[in-house]
């Protein structure tokens, strides 16, 4: 029962952590009207789980490794919620809750244990997969949208004279400028959801061992990557040839990510 | 308008008796930018509300039949149908149409007659088709004719003045305008220093929705862009000028424009101006997307500083300079500043004449299109020429089989009902494989 409420409180932090993408992020206010709920239900189903933990094991204080990692779990939730109790703000929650969702997550799962059927795992697995593969889409579609951005500030700064071989674009700038954030921020929860998804999966199969293969790290980087690029593009209004710059940075990385598949001991493409 | 094309055309009278409708001859007599100043245009030029009157007058002229007036400030056009007696096939329409002139109008004949051009036929559906497809407008492309055709068709519709032979050549007119609209890119691109600015604006900002436009010192042609701005969207425009008294003027002159524009378009009802005080303009600039420099300052206003700051303040946002002062209010070093476009007289004047170029380009194949429509429209008319023959020749065959299935409807009398309309089949197919040689004689003679 205690690992019930435990999961109960891995998915709702799940929730969160996505709902507060748009929340931070996108200026979309309203989404913390979920992400904030979301992590108070789960702190509480958390505290519940962690509180019978050490009542059926007889102590109080946290020794075994899923304890320890359950209450640091529960404490980054709290410090989340107080956070925004205090400033009313949830940009914090952006990194605070993958956290809290992946600790509580190492605690709710063990390594081996059958808690998805085999159709299910293959379900998980394929969604992990497309929202990943989204994710990389996404920003593929963003660094093109920059560079047509490019072209089309060149041809608009060309004026009649040079520069008339490049060619014609009848799509704004501000529009093409559009279609590169909205690729990036369609991007991240995709690319969140399918690292949670994934996350879950691992740690069901792996444990935390998992986590400290060199993939899947690079993996985490590239997410840190992406939100860091959304949010210098939203706050100086990245455009033209530093936001090309910053795209191809984050494809660069994209590019190791994919290399690293060959050299991982965990997570690797079968060899044909 | 060619000089060639001014001249008075008359056609010999065996190849004008050959073009004649089937209900009287087309004649189109008129004057247009190109054959006739200002002075005289203005004279013949017809108010929207008399235009019915005069349509009703012309129609009402002896001999003619059907009337259109097209009355627009490049050109007057009287395009009728007239009656097509033999001997009136040689003479020229035009005294009779001077004749309404010098009644309607009080116009010497001698004052507009060197400057008309005269059209039958053929020809004249040809040049109906060029100028409803704005190829014979002084800018060629521009919109509006096909509407003002439209316009006087409507009128001349309502008066009673067309039927059965201008109708459907305005139809075939319309038609045609449309397929030259878009099979060619003759009217794609803005010509007009005003409407260039608002096309490159678009170029950046899409939209014009919610758009901030600033106008610096006073001018025609700045008050011209800044009003097409507000058609496209812009909502909200700041005025500067170094006497406050002028900035007031200016933005009280754009409210009202506002105000009369939100009679038809009510989406101008959330526009409102304002006065920026001249020494808070670099300080204040960068609240507009779009800024329209005209000063007389002999310096430049802004400098390429000015353009990173303005981005800095603005996030990046995109800024516009449209700057039509001679000597020039931008440093054209602010366009390398990324995110500000800076664009001069010259720089308009550039792009609005390889526009200009583009389009010549694509009358060619306009050209194209209009003679293929004549040549479809003529075929069309010499069809309805020999459909009346063919139709009596097909009768009369008809009229002969019946009779004689009839002589013969005792002999057959004794056939089954199967073998009755065997023969019935039979005496048609002859008739129709006997006729078919004459008829296809008579296509050939009408053509």
């Amino acid at each position: 029962m205690t690992l019930l409420w435990l999961r109960f409180a891995v998915l709702l932090y799940g929730v969160a952590a996505l709902a507060v993408l748009p929340a931070a992020l996108y200026d979309r206010p309203r989404w913390r009207l979920l992400a904030v709920p979301a992590t108070i239900s789960g702190a509480l189903f958390h505290f519940v789980s962690l509180a019978e933990t050490l009542n059926a094991a007889h102590h109080r204080l946290p020794v075994e490794t899923h304890e320890v990692q359950s209450l640091l779990a529960l404490i980054l939730a709290l410090s989340f919620l107080l956070v925004y109790a205090r400033y009313r703000s949830v940009s914090i929650g952006i990194f605070v809750l993958p956290m809290a969702f992946m600790l509580a997550m190492l605690a709710a799962f063990r390594p081996g244990e059958e808690t998805f059927s085999a159709p299910i795992r293959t379900g998980w697995i394929f969604l992990h997969i497309v929202l990943l593969l989204a994710a990389y889409a996404a920003l593929v579609v963003s660094l093109l949208a920059s560079l047509l951005y490019l072209i089309q500030e060149r041809r608009l700064k060309s004026k009649a004279g040079s520069h008339r071989w490049l060619p014609p674009l009848d799509t704004p700038l501000e529009t093409i400028d559009q279609i590169a954030l909205k690729a990036l921020l369609f991007g991240l929860p995709c690319m969140t959801a399918g690292l949670l998804i994934g996350s879950v999966i691992a740690a069901l199969s792996a444990g935390a061992k998992y986590f400290s293969d060199p993939k899947i790290l690079l993996t985490f980087v590239l997410w840190l990557a992406y939100i860091a690029m959304i949010f210098i593009r939203r706050a100086s209004g990245l455009r033209g040839r530093r936001a090309v710059y910053l795209s191809s940075f984050v494809v660069l990385v994209v590019l190791f990510v994919w290399a690293a598949n060959q050299f991982s001991a965990v997570h690797r493409f079968p060899t044909p | 308008m060619s000089q060639s094309q001014r001249l008075t055309i008359v056609k010999p009278a065996s190849e004008a008796a050959a073009q004649c409708t089937r209900e009287g001859s087309l004649v189109l007599v008129g004057v247009n930018h190109t054959t006739a100043p200002l002075e005289v245009r203005e004279r013949l030029a017809i108010a929207a509300t008399r235009l019915p009157d005069a349509i009703r007058s012309l129609a009402h002229q002896p001999g003619i039949r059907e009337a259109l007036i097209l009355s627009t400030c490049n050109r007057v056009e009287f395009i009728t149908i007239q009656d097509h007696t033999q001997d009136r096939i040689h003479e020229s329409a035009t005294p009779t149409l001077l004749r309404f002139l010098h009644e309607y109008f009080a116009i010497p004949e001698a004052t507009v007659e060197p400057h008309l051009y005269e059209f039958r036929e053929r020809e004249a559906v040809r040049h109906l088709f060029r100028v409803a497809s704005s190829l014979d407008s002084m800018v060629v492309g521009e919109p509006q004719i096909l509407g003002q055709v439209k316009e006087s068709y409507s009128v001349a519709r309502e008066v009673g003045a067309v039927s059965t032979t201008l109708e459907p050549l305005l139809q075939r007119a319309f038609s045609v305008a449309k397929r030259v609209r878009s099979e060619t890119q003759i009217g794609s691109s803005s010509v007009s220093i005003a409407s260039v600015a608002v096309d490159l604006a678009r170029k950046i900002f899409g939209s014009l929705q919610g758009k901030t436009v600033l106008l610096v010192g006073a001018g025609k042609m700045s008050e011209l862009a800044a009003r097409h701005l507000i058609q496209q969207g812009a909502t909200s425009i700041l005025v500067a000028n170094r006497t406050q008294e002028k900035a007031a003027l200016i933005a009280g002159q754009i409210a009202d424009q506002i105000s009369v524009q939100i009679a038809s378009d009510p989406a101008a009802i959330g526009c409102t101006t304002e006065v920026i005080p001249f020494d808070q303009l670099q300080a204040q600039a960068g609240r507009a997307d779009i800024v329209i420099t005209s000063t007389g300052a002999e310096g430049h206003i802004f400098t390429r500083a000015h353009g990173q700051q303005f981005l800095s303040q603005r996030r990046n946002r995109p800024m516009f300079f449209i700057d039509i002062a001679v000597p020039r209010d931008v440093d054209p070093k602010m366009n390398q500043v990324e995110g500000c476009f800076v664009y001069d007289i010259d720089d308009l004047q550039q792009v609005a004449a390889a526009h200009l170029a583009d389009r010549s380009r694509e009358s060619a194949a306009a050209e194209d299109i209009v003679a293929s429509e004549v040549e479809k429209y003529h075929q069309h008319l010499q069809l309805l020429e020999a459909v009346p023959a063919i139709v009596a020749l097909q009768q009369s065959a008809e009229a002969m089989r019946q009779a004689e299935l009839a002589r013969s409807a005792k002999r057959l009398a004794g056939l089954t009902a199967e073998q009755q309309a065997a023969v019935d089949a039979l005496t048609r197919s002859l008739t129709a494989k006997l006729l078919h040689p004459q008829i296809v004689d008579l296509r050939k003679k009408s053509e």
